[in-house]
């Protein structure tokens, strides 16, 4: 990337290591990029808060509210991706879901194919919860839906559990279809599970109110 | 111009103009400033309160008057006097909020409200707000003897897009270039954090007016950020007022009242409450009608709108993934926190004593005048950030009438989402995008933002054409709607036309009219800040007469004085030109003796290095 300003090499940074104004963001860059991490699981996320601050700091609009229009509009592009960057990638699910989104499969699109895909007994299981939670919710059995979510809550941790298990070998070797599809499908349940809990808190919250 | 003139040849390094840090507030609105490093609310006059009553009265020769003076009229003039006008920000004439209690003539029609006030046409809220910025603004000139053009201006957290814009606007017909729209309970933290240099995590409980907000903060090393916020726009002190009042109508048999009336009781119940503070039981008169009230009587009424405070809470605390009792403090601010129940309420729903020992009518303030000395004070930009959230989610019109989330709430800002739209027709070149604003489900449920159509998508078969739209919040929580046609690269910017706002026209409208308006105060405005600037002139020369008395030429020292005598003389007048007369002609005598003064400091500075060194 050429700076704006004096042309040189950025680098991909977010200030021009020649000339120190603010950079332009390198297209394609991944929310890794934005924290000059590599591509893994495995992140410190305490260390990860510190960067985030960091950056914060120097790149945050209020440091250019009486700078150029051309400045401010980096500074905003920039801050707008390293909030985003910082949201995904210190939260343990949303990072498992962006590493699958690298590998190619994006379980946020609603109109994802991978979301099809789920094996039978994954929409039996489904068929199931829906039915129990429909009959505690007719029966306004708060009792049993915390039972429930606390059962849900576990299912989902093991699942997350596979997916970032499946993950990490990704990331040793070349990607295996058969992996990516391994994941794809426990982040899919992941998914699943984290909505129905989704549901249960509203029926809790409307049961309290 | 004697503004740089000679006489302020000493002080070089004057910054161009003052930022200012304002609170707007439902009942009063403050404007402050970091002089010498310190925060400080600037009063009108010297040994004034420095609270601006938010009343605006409009006179029937078109005149306008804002603040205590606005205040005593209101009693007479009930719908030509504007109060808590910021109840009705960016909203529109069906609200429930807008038809809520209150003294207030509306004009019908139209998707803003709109208030009939004499000498003249109905205006709306912002050009109301409007007014008392301007006040501000003046207020702060005056004291600072020169222009201010640019503030931090706070809006209570959880404003949505419409008012947020709409305090924008106001800012614009007032002449002010907002440097950033801060949240309210943000800017008190600032004003507590910086003051003890604290760490940690805080509640920021927010009762003011009309609204109410909580936000809890993270600190660390400088650094706040908001984990979450919650609040109702439409819950406050003045609520409480009119707990009080609707029983008083009530004695009073009054089931229709005429708006004197309604302006009258108000103002005894608004009274009353505060008198409750420190007694158990006070008297409220109202013409004959004589009414004992007792605190317990009160307390009763206005426990269900304390209770929904508590409700939102729990629900902030929740977001930002804390406990009651892992935070490090409480901090109370609005007006409305002096109510012994809600200290009593907050104390208990988080398990310790809250703070208040900033006055919790002026930390607002503090905070905006600190963060606006932060954004423009250069020397000061690595100490201190402020990471905001949004505080409702924004999302789309999907099937059925069902709201989807793009941006969810307290989504550290900027933040920005994309979605992608294809064509569900054969050859359809135009979509219509929905923008919402709310937490609910239901589209009628939520706040309407915008709506707008998507034109010019190239004639495609159906679910050909792709077209991507963007929404990107800025630091400030304001949208902007960005749509690209991925078939073509196609790109449009979509002005979003706020459902309850007004178009960028009619502001453009407002701002012409205002400035006929102004004409009639321009003068006593100028007249004071003439007279601010010769009293600066005449110490100036009086220091210079005395420290450098002997660089004075013959007969130089009579001529200056005698000009300083037109200058005194001046600024008895009311003729603010011949005063500025005045100012430029001492400036002009004081000229060559000036400027020796400054070549006898500049020869000092030189003495002993060699030219080289320059």
């Amino acid at each position: 990337m050429k700076c704006w300003n004096c042309e040189k090499d950025t680098a991909g940074r977010p200030f021009c290591p020649a000339c120190g104004r603010i950079a332009a963001r390198p297209p394609g860059a991944t929310h890794f990029d934005v924290f000059g991490l590599p591509r893994t699981y495995d992140v410190d996320v305490a260390a990860l808060e510190r960067q985030y601050r960091e950056l914060s700091l120097q790149l945050h609009p209020d440091r250019f509210t009486q700078a150029e229009a051309r400045e401010r509009r980096l500074s905003l592009e920039q801050t707008t991706a390293l909030n985003e960057a910082y949201k995904t990638l210190k939260d343990a699910t949303k990072r498992a879901f962006y590493l699958l989104k690298l590998h190619g499969v994006d379980l946020e699109r609603e109109d994802a194919g991978a979301q099809k895909d789920m094996p039978l007994e994954f929409l039996e299981e489904v068929m199931e919860l829906r039915e129990a939670l429909d009959e505690v919710m007719e029966a306004r059995n708060l009792d049993r839906a915390q039972k429930m979510a606390a059962d849900v809550e576990g299912r989902r941790k093991t699942a997350l559990q596979e997916a970032v298990d499946t993950l990490r070998t990704l990331e040793k070797a070349p990607p295996v279809e058969s992996s990516v599809k391994k994941a794809s499908h426990a982040l899919g349940r992941v998914r699943y599970f984290t909505r129905f809990l989704e549901q249960v808190e509203t029926f809790e919250e409307e049961m309290l109110a | 111009m004697s503004k740089n003139g000679y006489l302020q040849i000493h002080d070089p390094l004057k910054p161009k103009g003052h930022a200012v840090g304002i609170d707007l507030g439902t009942t009063n609105s403050l404007v402050a400033s970091v002089i010498q490093g310190k925060p400080r609310c600037l009063a009108a006059d010297e040994g004034d309160s420095n609270l601006l009553p938010s009343v605006v009265h409009y006179a029937k020769d078109g005149g306008v008057v804002v603040g205590a003076r606005a205040k005593t009229l209101a009693a007479e003039h009930p719908t030509d006097t504007i109060l808590s006008v910021k109840r009705f920000m960016g909203r529109g004439p069906d609200d429930a909020e807008t038809r809520k209690l209150g003294a207030y003539k509306f004009a019908s029609g139209g998707k803003v409200v709109r208030f009939e006030v004499a000498g003249g046409q109905p205006v709306t809220p912002i050009e109301v707000s409007g007014e008392i910025l301007r006040a501000l603004k003046r207020r702060a000139e005056s004291h600072f003897a020169g222009r201010v053009e640019q503030a931090v201006i706070t809006v209570p957290a959880y404003f949505d897009d419409a008012q947020r814009q709409a305090t924008k606007d106001a800012s614009r017909l007032a002449g002010l270039e907002v440097l950033r729209l801060l949240n309210e309970p943000t800017a008190a933290a600032l004003a507590y954090g910086l003051d003890k240099g604290s760490q940690g995590t805080y509640a920021v409980y927010d009762l003011g007016g009309g609204t109410f907000d909580v936000s809890i903060l993270k600190l660390v090393d400088g650094v706040f950020e908001v984990k979450s916020t919650g609040g109702d726009s439409a819950l406050g002190g003045d609520d409480f007022d009119r707990a009080i009042a609707q029983r008083v109508l009530e004695a009073l048999g009054q089931s229709s009242p005429a708006p004197t009336l309604v302006a009258e009781v108000l103002a005894a119940s608004r009274k009353a409450k505060e008198a409750l503070t420190d007694a158990p039981e006070v008297e409220l008169t109202v013409g004959s009608h004589r009414q004992t009230l007792r605190r317990s009587d009160f307390e009763e009424w206005i426990r269900p709108l304390i209770q929904k405070t508590g409700g939102v809470c729990r629900r902030a605390l929740k977001d930002a993934g804390v406990t009651a009792s892992e935070l490090d403090g409480v901090i109370l601010v609005g007006g409305a926190t002096r109510v012994p129940a809600v200290r009593r309420f907050v104390a208990e729903l988080f398990g310790r004593e809250p703070l208040s020992d900033i006055d919790p009518d002026q930390v607002v303030a503090l905070g905006a005048a600190v963060q606006a000395d932060l954004l423009t004070n250069v020397d000061r930009q690595d100490e201190v950030l402020l990471l905001d959230v949004i505080p409702l989610s924004l999302g789309l019109e999907t099937m059925g009438g069902l709201v989807e989330k793009l941006i969810p709430r307290n989504s550290t800002i900027p933040t920005a989402a994309g979605q992608v739209f294809t064509t569900f027709k054969d050859g359809q070149t135009g979509l219509d995008v929905h923008v919402l604003q709310g937490e609910r489900e239901l589209v009628e449920d939520c706040r309407s933002l915008a709506r707008f159509t998507l034109s010019g998508i190239p004639p495609l078969p159906a679910g050909m054409a792709r077209v991507e739209v963007r929404f990107q919040v800025d630091a400030d929580g304001i949208l902007a709607v960005t749509a690209k046609e991925q078939s073509t690269g196609t790109t449009q910017s979509i002005t979003v036309k706020p459902s309850h706002g007004l178009t960028d026209e009619e502001i453009e409208q407002m701002l012409l009219d205002s400035i006929d308006h102004a004409e009639d105060d321009v003068q006593v405005r100028q007249l004071r800040e003439q007279r601010v600037e010769a009293e600066r002139v005449l110490t100036e020369a009086e220091r210079q007469l005395e420290e450098h008395g002997a660089l004075l030429a013959d007969g130089e020292r009579a001529t200056i004085e005698a000009a300083m005598a037109k200058v005194r003389e001046g600024a008895k007048g009311n003729d603010s030109h011949a005063l500025k007369e005045s100012i430029h002609a001492l400036d002009e005598v004081c000229k060559p003796f000036v400027e020796r003064v400054m070549n006898q400091a500049l020869t000092k500075v030189v003495a002993g290095h060699s030219v080289e060194e320059f």
